[in-house]
């Protein structure tokens, strides 16, 4: 069985090649999604090593949610460090701090990192402790008018040793003198944050820590141990301060990029699945073609006295061969695809740090399982198929055309798993049971497969309908080809399937998209009484200095300045989202109706909470809630306010006094400003402007500009996904060529005949050009009508997360149908060539 | 040239060979395939072309149809040197001015007996002309057949479409490849008698490859081949004559 197989598989060298190609890309997919998280992962590995060279002992406080992978820790006493300092075995100890702080570049405009933090930090003065961060030029930074940049920062803004440079901070910017650069050992930066160093004394004034550090650092006197030595502290500390060793820091803080590492990957992968996913529709595709071309020499096999395990065996055989080799060559692409993955995420501005690429034993066995299994799984359909082959067929005429009768096992069987696929769906987006993202995933993919199971039942009406443009427009090859699109109902139906998929979920994405900027800009238009909207940066999600509201508030043409801040705490174990608010000024800005008290109740502190929330808890006002705080720990909060849901304002809203007692950062996210009565937007515009003219991080916006804005940043993730959709979409289209090429091989005959009554070879390849033209724009509908069911389910769910609104963008939805329809074309080239190019006289003469 | 049928008078030369030789391979592999063939077709003659296998019958007629390319001397179809047309001129020539018959596949499985007959005017954007297409539909004898798709055809119903097929644009001559060789007797006088009627009644110039004396018998000239050859000539066969020919070609 061995040798038939080999023969059969170099026999069908081409064909196979083009089926290997979709593994190949999938598992290239998953090995370079696996590869670059396992490259990120080991970098910021190595960077906390280097960081924390020196540090023996690391002391600072218990983080209360680092199950988010939200590190939020609370700032210790000053009066700790002596304690810690006296402990015997201690050579020195050291406090340290860090926070927000942000440079201003030569253009006048923010240093922006695309997602990295921009750091501002104390600078150690204990030789032992300066391992860390090394300089490359100039000094270290002393007195209140100094600081240090990172290497990175430095070329990249132009900034050299003694260049005056603005720093923007949670209060005032400052002006400082650059004293030296900063590298940190091989590296430039701290994986692509800014990174501006003080002396102590002035880091703890210009980041908000007066008497306070974030962390004190140890080194142990020789001979004393890490591990005795971290023990020996811990004894003196209180509980909620946690004592590590300098390797568990590195550790730790490692494993906390981990959570955003995990995050890729499993993003990545997903994105990867639907790669697979199409590439195996593909695998089922050509095996059927295949084995249906070979009916005969299958039949003669059976004839011959091999067993229908035997054939089974051998077929199943081909698949592994394919699956493995395609999966060795998936586990190449892979490499290449994690530099390109890095190159997409470099141009859409979140710079990955760069060292060899990683390739860990647990990709390769990944990869490889993967490919095998996704090709056997996908060929074990066709395989039981071929089995089926009788003997005597070895003796009858070749008939490759397949029955085109309705089949109602077909319809049954189709129509269950299509309900099932929706009933999960609904499950997972609408009922909070189980883990809803399988249930979603799951749901799509089963929904996926009941279409597929149902698309050749009306793929031949749909290739007419679809066809007819050709038929009636491009002469006699354009009626071939709608003949030749309908004539095999399965195989049209199998390889627009999986262009189904591909576009089914680029225009969910895009339906999404649409309908996400509808509702910001419908809450906007109800729930935002201000006329201007500040916020950060773009792509960055630090707010800026409070100082800003603060001086706003001042000015005449100002009626009222709010400034948002964003906070999490601990509500019975599980993590919640809150708005650090000043009522009266957030009550003017915002639209909020209240059930019960009203935002001016918080004036004195305590929650307003949102009605829903109430409800499902039972809560009233007066009512006092236990919320863990970040700083200040569990505290018992009044409940002053209920308002109604108005998409803006989210569950809970804590009064700006107790906000800045228990967050050790104070950054406005967003604020809201709204113009007195009478003022002209261009003197109101004005003002705001001269507040904001010492803060370049802030950016003004006009309602208009900021649903513009938003809009964008939108766009921006919608071309993300698109980017990492276009494999699916590829995968798909090799399909197309693949199917067509087959189809030209097994209609030899016809095509010699077309040619010998007289067809030019120029009319010949535009017949296989409009049968890809029919196929792709059958899969791109279909992906429509499965990617709005889609779109529609989805926002349906996310309504009360704040997107009220469906919008389908029919004239981008177009577009796509149309780039489907080119794609066709391209696709047809390869086939069509090959078509042009057959022999009519081998082709008429053969058997 | 599609309007041969009225302007070309019976008897005068449509198709011509002068000279054809063709060979196939190079070097010591070389097979002489035809050897100084000449020979020519007249108006409204039908011609059967008989010989052993590998005689060259079937290379004849690949080159008459411009489908293959001689080696060395001349092939003419109406007034046209086939050697000097380009790949496209080729095609366009056997669109309009030959037709075809083959032993086996004729017709495209997609298409319906209607659609299967007017093909090559459709591959040239044409429409058949009415009046003539009703005389071929009616001389095939296919009228309630039309509609339906080869697969429900006997196996003498798909050549006389095919037979139809090739008579419709009205060609210069009908090259015909052994069209009864998968046929059983009566549907193969069904399609050789449309092909008798072509001729005697449409005035088409058809050549027929054949190794059946029978089929031989209904056209008006047989020309033998032997080793690439013409070797003899036979106006008015009969299935006898023409088996005693043959016996004595083989000896």
């Amino acid at each position: 069985m061995w040798t038939v197989t080999l023969r059969g598989l170099t026999a069908h060298k081409l064909r196979l090649a083009l089926t290997a190609l979709a593994i190949v890309l999938g598992v290239g997919f998953v090995a370079g999604t696996y590869v670059l998280t396992d490259t990120i992962s080991k970098t910021f590995t190595q960077l906390f090593e280097q960081t924390t060279k020196g540090v023996d002992v690391a002391v600072r406080t218990r983080d209360t949610f680092s199950s988010e992978g939200n590190e939020q820790r609370a700032p210790m006493p000053a009066t700790l460090l002596d304690t810690v300092t006296a402990v015997p075995g201690v050579a020195a100890a050291e406090g340290s701090v860090f926070g927000y702080a942000q440079f201003v570049g030569k253009d006048g405009k923010p240093v922006t990192t695309g997602g990295a933090p921009t750091l501002g930090v104390s600078l150690s003065t204990v030789p032992q402790l300066q391992a860390g961060a090394t300089l490359r030029e100039g000094r270290r930074p002393t007195g209140p008018g100094e600081v240090a940049v990172d290497a990175h920062t430095a070329k990249k803004q132009g900034f050299a040793v003694s260049d005056r440079v603005t720093i923007l901070f949670q209060g005032a910017p400052g002006q400082f003198t650059i004293s030296g650069i900063l590298g940190f050992g091989p590296a430039d930066n701290l994986a692509g944050a800014t990174l501006a160093g003080f002396d102590l004394a002035t880091a703890q004034r210009v980041l908000n820590r007066q008497g306070l550090y974030d962390e004190i650092d140890v080194v142990a006197a020789d001979g004393v141990s890490t591990q005795a030595l971290r023990d020996r502290v811990r004894a003196v500390v209180d509980p909620s301060v946690e004592v590590l060793t300098g390797q568990q820091l590195a550790e730790d803080t490692a494993k906390a990029v981990g959570q955003f590492t995990k995050f890729i990957n499993y993003a990545l992968l997903a994105f990867a699945f639907v790669a697979l996913f199409v590439g195996s529709f593909i695998i089922v595709n050509t095996f059927s073609i295949i084995l249906a071309q070979r009916t005969r020499e299958l039949a003669l096999l059976r004839c011959v006295g091999a067993g229908r395990r035997q054939i089974l065996t051998m077929v199943l055989l081909e698949a592994l061969i394919i699956g493995a080799i395609a999966s060795v060559v998936g586990l190449g692409v892979g490499v290449l695809v994690a530099m390109g993955l890095k190159a997409v995420f470099a141009a859409l501005g979140v710079d990955l740090p760069s060292t060899t690429l990683v390739i860990q034993p647990r990709t390769v066995v990944v990869a490889i399982v993967v490919g095998v299994v996704v090709t056997l799984l996908a060929s074990l359909m066709p395989a039981l198929r071929a089995t089926r082959i009788p003997p005597v067929a070895a003796l009858q005429e070749e008939t490759v055309a397949a029955s085109t009768r309705i089949s109602w096992r077909r319809i049954v069987v189709g129509t269950l798993v299509t309900a099932v696929g929706i009933a999960l769906l609904l499950l997972g987006l609408f009922a909070a049971r189980g883990n809803r993202l399988v249930n979603v995933a799951g749901g799509a993919v089963v929904i996926f497969l009941g279409v597929g199971v149902l698309s050749p039942l009306i793929s031949k009406p749909l290739a007419r309908l679809l066809g007819w443009p050709f038929a009636h427009w491009a002469g006699q090859p354009g009626r071939l080809a709608r003949e030749n699109a309908m004539r095999s109902p399965r195989r049209t139906a199998s390889t627009a399937a999986a262009l189904m998929i591909g576009l089914a979920l680029v225009s969910l994405v895009t339906i999404f998209a649409s309908s996400l900027k509808a509702s910001v800009t419908k809450i906007l238009d109800e729930a935002v009484a201000a006329d201007y909207i500040l916020t950060g940066p773009t792509n960055s999600s630090q707010g800026f200095s409070t100082e800003v509201v603060n001086r706003l508030r001042q000015q005449p043409e100002i009626e009222s300045a709010a400034g948002i801040r964003l906070g999490v705490f601990k509500l019975d174990g599980t993590t919640q989202q809150l708005f650090g608010v000043d009522p009266p000024a957030y009550d003017k800005t915002v639209r909020t109706d209240t059930t019960a008290g009203s935002l001016s109740d918080l004036a004195g502190g305590g929650v307003a909470v949102r009605s829903d929330v109430v409800k499902q808890h039972g809560w009233r006002v007066g009512d006092t809630i236990g919320m863990q705080f970040p700083v200040g720990g569990a505290a018992q909060v009044p409940i002053r306010a209920i308002y109604k849901d108005n998409q803006l304002n989210g569950p809970y809203l804590l009064a700006l006094t107790d906000y800045q007692r228990h967050y050790s950062d104070q950054l406005d996210i967003v604020a809201l400003v709204k113009a007195k009565a009478g003022v002209s937007p261009d003197a109101s515009r004005a003002a705001v402007s001269r507040v904001a003219r010492d803060y370049p991080n802030v950016q003004i916006k006009d309602q208009a500009e900021y649903k513009a804005d938003q809009a964008s940043q939108i766009n921006q993730i919608l071309i993300l996904f698109y980017v990492l959709l276009a494999l699916a979409v590829i995968i798909a289209f090799i399909g197309i060529i693949n199917t067509l090429a087959l189809s030209v091989l097994e209609r030899i005959r016809e095509i010699g005949l077309l040619r010998a009554v007289g067809m030019t070879r120029r009319q010949l390849q535009s017949m296989v050009r409009w049968e890809a033209v029919i196929i792709a724009v059958l899969g791109a509908v279909l992906g429509l009508v499965v990617g709005t069911f889609f779109g529609w389910t989805l926002v349906r769910a996310l309504r009360s997360q704040g997107v009220t609104e469906f919008r389908v963008p029919g004239g981008t939805l177009l577009i796509f149908v149309l780039l489907a329809a080119l794609a066709g074309v391209l696709a047809a080239i390869f086939p069509a060539r090959r078509a042009a190019k057959i022999d009519i006289l081998r082709a008429i003469t053969t058997e | 040239m599609s309007d041969g049928t009225e302007v070309g008078t019976r008897g005068a030369q449509v198709a011509r060979a002068v000279g054809v030789s063709k060979i196939y391979g190079s070097g010591d592999t070389a097979v002489l395939a035809l050897d100084d063939v000449t020979v020519g077709f007249l108006r409204a003659q039908f011609t059967a072309v008989m010989g052993p296998s590998g005689s060259g019958k079937s290379t004849l007629m690949q080159c008459l149809a411009g489908l293959d390319r001689v080696t060395s001397g001349e092939v003419w179809i109406g007034d046209t040197e086939l050697g000097r047309l380009s790949e496209r001129q080729l095609t366009l020539l056997r669109r309009t001015s030959v037709g075809f018959v083959f032993q086996a596949f004729n017709l495209l499985p997609t298409l319906t007996a209607a659609e299967n007959i007017t093909l090559p005017l459709a591959i040239a954007g044409d429409v058949p002309e009415d009046a003539w297409y009703n005389r071929v539909i009616d001389a095939v004898g296919l009228r309630p057949r039309l509609a339906h798709r080869p697969a429900e055809l006997s196996g003498g119903e798909q050549q006389r479409v095919a037979g139809a097929r090739a008579l419709v644009s009205r060609p210069l001559i009908i090259l015909a490849d052994e069209p009864t060789g998968n046929l059983d007797s009566k549907a193969s006088a069904e399609i050789l008698t449309f092909m008798r009627r072509s001729v005697d009644e449409f005035e088409q110039t058809i050549v027929m490859v054949t190794h059946d004396p029978t089929a031989a018998a209904y056209a008006d000239r047989v020309v033998f081949l032997a080793d690439g050859r013409v070797v003899r000539e036979m106006l008015e066969p009969t299935a006898d004559k023409v088996l005693d020919s043959m016996k004595r070609l083989g000896d």
